[in-house]
């Protein structure tokens, strides 16, 4: 298999690329750890003339207790193991993602932005072209949901649930300067299902910083598959907060790699503050998430199993949440 | 920025330069200009392993890498891996626990479990699945690859 | 750890490495695509888009005129069909009039490099008429409107169909106190391989052709190439260099392998061909999508009295070995119990899809899935415990089957009463907490096929040679293919043996034609059997004449003499020997290097009746399995942790390999139940990728015990039979059986994936059957 051909940039600041990223309009990729984008390019799925590799760009490095560089590898903080009983959900979705051999270069911010997918999207262009192209690429139409005028690819994922209920915030870097925003702003629901994000051109994605948690705070990422390395999710369920059977303090709650965007259910959630986390309250919580998430048939597992299981992964995550040992 | 720029590293301990256009990824480079061809084309997509190599001492799938980004870095593979003559432990091991059959995933799995064993020189048995769970093998039902790797380690004390 | 039984061997039933362990664990085994020819040129492969289309006119014209374009070739440039069956032929190397699924090979392209030859391909055009997609083999089982070949029965898609009865069916279901039904349905799977198909190959100016090619059968491909090409054989050179896996998806000559020849004659180039993952999977040849039906009386006292068998065999586009699998789907049901009468109606039909054929356990696999949850269900009914039924029936050793297979040797009740006491069987079955269970699964299996392909039974299946020269040294040639189960390393132990001298004095030479005496290769798992009889046969040749050379140098008679560890001496008298190096030189005095050759042919047997010979063997493999599970019945997730694996492959020669393969062949079997499967939709593979097929990891193995548990074969080499392929067969109906015992499902459809759990739990609970208390 080949990649046709594209200029490279290899820029080393986070103003240069931010430079490049605005002139290049449209016309390029970020390239972080390369497992995603290359298997897309060699499949020829949207390439674009230039890749603008973020390799060298030493501030999207490194991560601490409380930010996460977006070119940091997973491999890395999978390897931190005081940040990982520091961040006991994060970790679990860190170490579930693909293979060891992909987190060795997979990074944070190219698991956030990761392509979504499809069965009908994740093929060679030969096999689209015998299809006939999607609206995803090549195409207008949609395989998986005739007549649909949005894209249903699925977001695949792991960090992002888990992200979300820690209250992450990111950091982007654009023409107008930096700017921080909460993780779930950084997903636009109201788009196509393509364009997923509301990262304006020229805009970067810097950094992911963690929020001080409350005191006592437990988290969980649990994550369907059919093995228990490579495959993307099925589905994921984060759980974060601090309860305990007499009062919840805190909870937020979000779920992936069922819909086109991973999503958090405050409204779910909030109202649960200040009440005891009772057996009961959980199921309910679980049903509602349950009956509101929409999966679609475009992956291995059919739709209404994935579905059924989000009540039980629901359960499960409330049931298996560990205590971070700093808050 | 030229699109056939030479591309210079450390190749198995040696400093190498070769001119290398954008979009060849590291596994074409070995196995095409350099002709090292020990490190094995399985999918091409990432999925299986074969391809593996070290970049900087990480294990790393040569074929999601682009050639360019290895610039100045320090690139080992399974000839490197080997020494001159002879075996390293882990490949004594494989061989005398049967941990090959037909062989084409093995200096991936060579590969992997030489980094598993330089970053963890004791590993579970948990953790040695764990890490070769990027490596796909049809032959073995990967038994006589993890007691090999265990072999290996406690060989290596 | 298996069993382990000190032999009457100095290396043969060890732990014998691999010999070429060291070149792959160093990355220095050279596989095709490592092979790198001054001038060569690229070929690739366009495919069709098409399911199913008929092929009007093409229009090269542009592609030819590419710069860096050599070659431009349609399908009718070598029309010539050809087939792995001489019954069968109906491929061809490139498609032509119609293309048959989508993937199938429309136009070849030869050009200096993959960009270009992509290019060319993007121009050529073709004028098609669309066909009927025909996805579903029911919908080919009738007349159709337009056949995929033109030789499907009756103007339908069928490709074959088989009836047979033996005794009288009708009649024995009519007396039987009990009768058990059993209807599977089984997606199909593929092998996986980590080596995708490569070919190279170089047309000379002396007139000769050489292919170096993935092969499992480089004997089958040189036929085909000088079918279609219509070169003579003798002017074709075929090399196998290493395999990077087969398991039966690299036994057919397949198609780009004789383009790639085409490509070389055409530009005179040497060309290369490498398959992408996804090529791979278009390939195919992998196990049949089936669909079967499986009935079982018995009386009373749970002696079987009949089978009635039908199965529903999906062919895909093309033959290839789907006579003998719609033969096998059946007539493998007649082991490892005595069935003393027995029908069977088999039909394997085209769809356009791509082609199945023959992988690891083929035929036997979903049949045997059927039959064991079928018994399974009988013992229930019976109130009497799965091995004890099964113990009832077997067959006995040296018996003959109704259909007239001669069966020789049988461990089978060593491999169940072995797997019943290791497994803690008795204090399990039925006693594991609800989600919990244990399973037995059996299995029978042939040890080389009888009937060879190609050949009058007069020929040898197998020919080995041996030269040992001044060095001492052995070469030794055969064209078995050594695709990493170890045969070459069984060749040489053999030969070792046999002679006495240390391993490292024997050299197994590549496949080669130009030197290598024909061996029909890795298939039908013939390779031990056959294999390891001729070259012990040449040995013993080589062995004589070093005995009467030593003989000559000791002055005593060569009766009186032994072959010990490199040496031969007097029998009893440890100071009277000459080394293996003298005696070789001695007897080496009238005749220079010296030369032997042995070869193997299967005796007649088998009945005279239309397919008759379709399952004969000279040895079967048996097999019992328990497996251990662990359903989450709440997610339909489940764990095999543990399984037990009795195994009679006669005396295991090579106890790595034999484990190596059994392993192998429980996690290849795994994958079949868990979460493998070519998903489709309609006649269109969804996943052809090693991400979305889904291969199990090291995690979801279990912990496997090996019980090697057989008695020598009268004759097999040094008592073997088998190990390659047999072993996969018990591992899926273990499992299914184990599920059972967990959860109270017996689940029909295979894989058996979470969703499916569930579903059979909730149809379970609806109909208000408690399992265990739950």
């Amino acid at each position: 298999m080949h990649l046709d051909p594209f200029e490279l940039h290899r820029p080393t600041t986070v103003d240069e690329v931010v430079r490049l990223a605005t002139e290049l309009a449209g016309r390029f990729d970020y390239l972080a750890g390369g497992t995603d984008l290359l298997p897309n390019y060699k499949m020829h799925l949207n390439a674009k003339p230039h890749l603008v590799a973020l390799e060298d760009v030493r501030e999207l490095r490194g991560h601490s207790d409380s930010r996460l560089g977006a070119m940091e590898r997973l491999a890395d903080l999978e390897a931190d193991r005081t940040f990982g009983r520091t961040h006991p959900g994060l970790t679990d979705a860190i170490g579930e993602v693909a293979t060891p051999l992909v987190r060795s270069s997979g990074t944070v911010g190219g698991n956030l932005l990761v392509d979504t997918r499809c069965f009908f999207f994740n093929q060679s262009y030969f096999w689209r072209s015998s299809l006939g192209f999607c609206l995803k690429a090549d195409g207008d139409r949609c395989h998986v949901v005739p007549q649909a005028e949005r894209c249903y690819a699925t977001f695949s994922g792991d960090l992002a649930p888990a992200l979300l209920v820690l209250d992450a915030e990111v950091e982007v870097a654009g023409p107008s300067g930096r700017r921080r925003l909460p993780l779930g702003a950084l997903y636009d629901p109201g788009g196509d299902g393509i364009r997923r994000t509301r990262l304006a051109p020229g805009d970067l994605l810097v950094a992911v910083h963690l929020p001080p948690g409350p005191p006592g705070r437990r988290a969980r990422y649990k994550k369907l598959r059919v093995r228990p390395s490579y495959d993307f999710p099925e589905l994921g369920v984060a759980v974060a907060g601090a309860w305990d059977s007499e009062r919840v303090r805190s909870l937020r709650l979000a779920v992936g790699g069922v819909e086109t965007l991973p999503r958090r259910f405050d409204d779910l959630t909030d109202p649960l503050v200040g009440t005891p986390l009772t057996p009961e309250a959980v199921n309910r919580l679980a049903d509602e998430v349950q009956r509101r998430v929409r999966p679609v048939h475009n992956t291995f597992l059919p739709p209404d199993y994935r579905r059924r299981m989000v009540g039980v992964y629901v359960r499960r995550a409330f049931a298996e949440a560990r205590e971070g040992s700093a808050g | 920025m030229s699109s056939r720029e030479l591309l210079s590293f450390r190749l198995n301990g040696h400093p190498v330069e070769v001119p290398c256009p954008s979009p060849r990824v590291l596994l074409d480079l070995l196995r095409e200009d350099l002709r090292l061809t020990g490190t094995k084309r399985g999918c091409d997509l990432g999925t299986c392993g074969c391809c593996a190599v070290l970049v900087d001492g990480r294990p790393t799938l040569s074929c999601l890498t682009l050639a360019r980004l290895v610039d100045g870095r320090s690139v080992e593979t399974i000839e490197g891996v080997s020494p001159p003559r002879g075996l390293n432990p882990v490949q004594a091991a494989f061989v005398a626990h049967g941990a090959t059959q037909c062989g084409f995933c093995t200096p991936g799995f060579v590969v992997t479990a030489t980094a598993l064993l330089r970053s963890n020189p004791r590993p579970s048995r948990a953790e040695i699945e764990r890490a070769i769970s990027g490596n796909l093998c049809r032959c073995t039902g990967y038994i006589k690859i993890i007691e090999a790797i265990e072999d290996a380690a406690r060989t290596e004390e | 750890m298996p069993s382990s039984e000190p032999g009457p061997y100095r290396l043969l039933g060890g732990r014998i490495p691999y010999v070429e362990g060291p070149l792959k664990v160093t990355g220095r085994a050279e596989y095709t695509d490592d092979i790198q020819r001054p001038g060569m040129i690229v070929g690739r492969l366009l495919r069709s888009p098409w399911p199913h289309a008929r092929l009007l006119s093409v229009d090269v014209r542009e592609a030819r005129a590419l710069p860096g374009v050599l070659a431009v070739l349609t399908g009718d440039r070598y029309p010539t069909p050809f087939g792995v069956l001489p019954i069968t032929h109906d491929e061809t190397a490139i498609a032509v009039g119609k293309a048959r699924y989508i993937g199938d090979i429309v136009a070849a392209v030869a050009a200096t490099d993959e960009l270009t030859a992509e290019k060319a391909l993007s121009l050529v055009r073709f004028e098609v008429e669309p066909l009927p997609e025909y996805s579903d083999p029911r919908s080919g089982l009738s007349k159709v409107a337009e056949p995929i070949h033109a030789r499907g029965l009756l103007g339908s898609n069928i490709q074959k169909e088989v009836v047979q009865h033996f005794g009288d069916v009708d009649a024995a279901f009519a007396r039987a106190a009990v009768t058990v039904r059993f209807r599977g349905r089984f997606a199909g799977v593929t092998h996986a391989f980590t080596e995708p198909m490569a070919t190279v190959a170089e047309a000379t100016p002396d007139g000769r052709l050489t292919v170096w090619s993935a092969t499992q059968v480089p004997h089958y491909l040189h036929r085909a190439l000088s079918e279609v090409l219509e070169i003579p054989m003798h002017r074709i050179r075929v090399i196998k260099p290493e395999v990077g896996g087969g398991f039966g998806g690299k036994s057919d000559p397949l198609p780009h392998e004789i383009v790639c020849a085409a490509l070389a004659l055409e530009t005179g180039r040497p060309v290369k061909i490498l398959f992408d993952r996804e090529d791979v999977f278009y390939t195919n040849h992998g196990r049949h999508p089936t669909q079967n039906d499986v009935r079982i009386a018995a009386d009373a006292d749970g002696n079987l009295l009949g089978y009635d068998i039908e199965a529903l065999i999906e062919g895909g586009a093309w033959s290839s070995f789907g006579t003998v699998t719609t033969y096998y789907n059946g007539v493998l049901a007649m082991g490892p119990y005595r069935v003393p009468n027995f029908r069977y109606k088999g039909q394997r039909v085209y769809t356009t899809k791509p082609p199945s054929g023959a992988m690891r356990a083929h035929g036997g696999t979903n049949l045997r899935y059927s039959i064991e949850l079928a018994l399974d269900a009988l013992a229930e009914k019976l109130g009497t415990d799965p091995f004890d039924l099964r113990l009832r029936n077997a067959l006995p050793p040296n018996s003959t089957t109704i259909n007239q297979f001669r069966i020789t040797s049988t461990s089978f009740v060593k491999c169940l009463t072995a797997v019943r006491e290791r497994s803690g069987w008795d204090a399990k079955f039925r006693r594991l907490p609800y989600g919990r269970g244990v399973g037995l699964g059996c299995g029978f299996y042939i040890s080389g096929s009888n009937s060879p392909i190609h050949f009058t039974p007069k020929m040898p299946q197998s020919t080995v040679h041996l030269k040992v020269d001044m060095d001492g040294g052995i070469a030794v040639h055969s064209m078995q293919a050594d695709i990493g189960q170890g045969s070459n390393t069984l060749l040489a132990a053999i030969v070792a043996e046999v002679l006495g001298v240390d391993l490292e004095r024997v050299h197994v030479q590549r496949v080669d034609s130009d030197v290598s005496p024909v061996d029909l290769g890795s298939y039908s798992s013939r390779v031990t059997f056959m294999m390891g009889n001729a070259a012990r046969e040449a040995a013993e040749s080589l062995r004589d004449r070093l005995v009467a050379a030593a003989a000559r140098t000791l002055g005593e008679p060569a009766e009186t003499l032994e072959v010990g560890h490199e040496r031969i001496g007097v029998r009893g008298r440890p100071d009277r020997f000459v080394t293996f190096l003298d005696a070789l030189h001695a007897a080496m005095e009238t005749s220079g290097a010296l030369t032997a050759s042995g070869s193997y042919r299967s005796p007649t047997m088998g009945g005279t009746f239309k397919g008759a010979r379709a399952g004969t063997a000279p040895a079967y493999s048996f097999a019992a399995y328990v497996a251990e599970v662990d359903v989450d019945v709440e997610t339909g997730a489940y764990r095999v942790p543990r399984l037990w694996a009795a195994f009679d492959c006669g005396r295991a020669l090579n106890r790595l390999a034999v484990e190596g393969q059994i392993e192998g062949s429980i996690h290849m079997g795994l994958g079949q139940v868990m979460g493998e499967s070519m998903n489709y939709r309609s006649s269109r593979l969804l996943n052809p990728s090693l991400l979305e097929y889904k291969i199990p990891m090291p995690q979801q193995m279990p912990k496997v015990e090996i019980l090697l548990v057989g008695d020598d074969d009268p004759e097999g080499p040094f008592g073997a039979k088998e190990a390659g392929e047999g072993p996969l067969i018990a591992t899926l109906p273990a499992v299914g059986n184990a599920l059972y015992d967990a959860v109270g499902v017996r689940f029909s459809e295979l894989p058996i994936t979470p969703d499916r759990v569930l579903r059979g739990l909730d149809l379970r609970a609806a109909e208000h059957r408690p399992w265990k208390g739950a």
